[in-house]
């Protein structure tokens, strides 16, 4: 039985702490070709989508779940939001925790809202990133389809 | 800084390459080859590489940081991902211009509409930036 609406609410441990750096700030914002001197120096703040990458690592609960069937390469992320309380900056040490927002299931296609809570491991809330995955499984026959 | 419904934010125009793509891979943790190996991009259907969602996403956030100057201002910033950014193998890559629109100001946040434009086509949708402006 794959991922359906009776999973919304469902949510998962926390990631393992992960330790914002400098030397990673400046190389997510270098990828980005972004110069802002924000991101410089020793004490940086993060650029605002380096949450992505923190939210990201919560995404393999979803997959590793052998309730909700479903696989990375067979998803395609459409929509992604984010709000900040304020900026991840280096030395915090974040948790990701992923939460199913929404689940609308058809055929052989669903539609998944995550919401992923990072906070730190004190317990400052720091930032929501939600996400929608469209996840589409194989069709064996093409009947069903 | 005067802000007001209306008020057009520099626009930005970027290269996003190959190794736009392998750097963003490295920085981001997303290894999906679809974005810098042809033959896993053609596997999938596509025509060839793709940029990752999230750098599009990411960089066009600067059309915002780069008026706002201090990142810690954006409050919250939403996409869809429309289209996909076609990164062909040579030296330009792919050319995306950002541009960015004020549509509202309310309680010291003003929103941000943005555009991302690559070839004439529209590659975000609804990307909507919430940013303090007092």
């Amino acid at each position: 039985m794959p991922i359906s609406e009776a999973h919304v609410g469902k949510t998962y441990p926390p990631t393992q702490p992960y330790l914002v750096t400098a030397g990673k700030i400046h190389e997510f914002a270098r990828a980005l070709g972004d110069e802002n001197p924000a991101y410089a120096g020793a004490e940086p703040v993060a650029p605002p989508t380096f949450a992505a990458v923190l939210a990201a690592d919560a995404w393999g609960a979803l997959f590793d779940d052998p309730e909700l069937d479903l696989a990375l390469s067979q998803t395609m992320h459409t929509n992604q939001k984010f709000a900040w309380r304020r900026p991840l900056r280096a030395g915090d040490e974040v948790v990701a925790t992923l939460t199913i927002d929404g689940v609308r299931a058809r055929a052989n296609t669903a539609f998944v809202t995550i919401a992923v809570l990072l906070a730190t491991t004190a317990g400052e809330e720091l930032c929501t990133a939600s996400s929608t995955l469209l996840h589409t499984w194989p069709v064996e026959n093409e009947e069903e389809a | 800084m005067s802000v007001e419904v209306g008020t057009e934010l520099p626009r930005l125009a970027v290269h996003l390459t190959r190794e736009t793509a392998v750097r963003y891979a490295g920085a981001s943790g997303d290894f999906n080859p679809i974005h810098y190996s042809d033959f896993y991009a053609r596997a999938l259907g596509l025509e060839g590489c793709i940029a990752h969602g999230m750098l599009t996403m990411g960089t066009a956030l600067r059309v915002v940081t780069d008026w706002a100057g201090d990142p810690a201002k954006v409050r919250s910033y939403g996409v869809r991902f429309t289209k996909p950014v076609p990164v062909p193998d040579d030296a330009e890559g792919a050319l995306v211009e950002f541009a960015g629109r004020v549509t509202k100001v309310a309680d010291g946040v003003a929103t941000v509409a943005i555009d991302a434009l690559c070839d004439g086509v529209k590659v975000l949708g609804s990307a909507t930036a919430e940013v303090s402006v007092d």
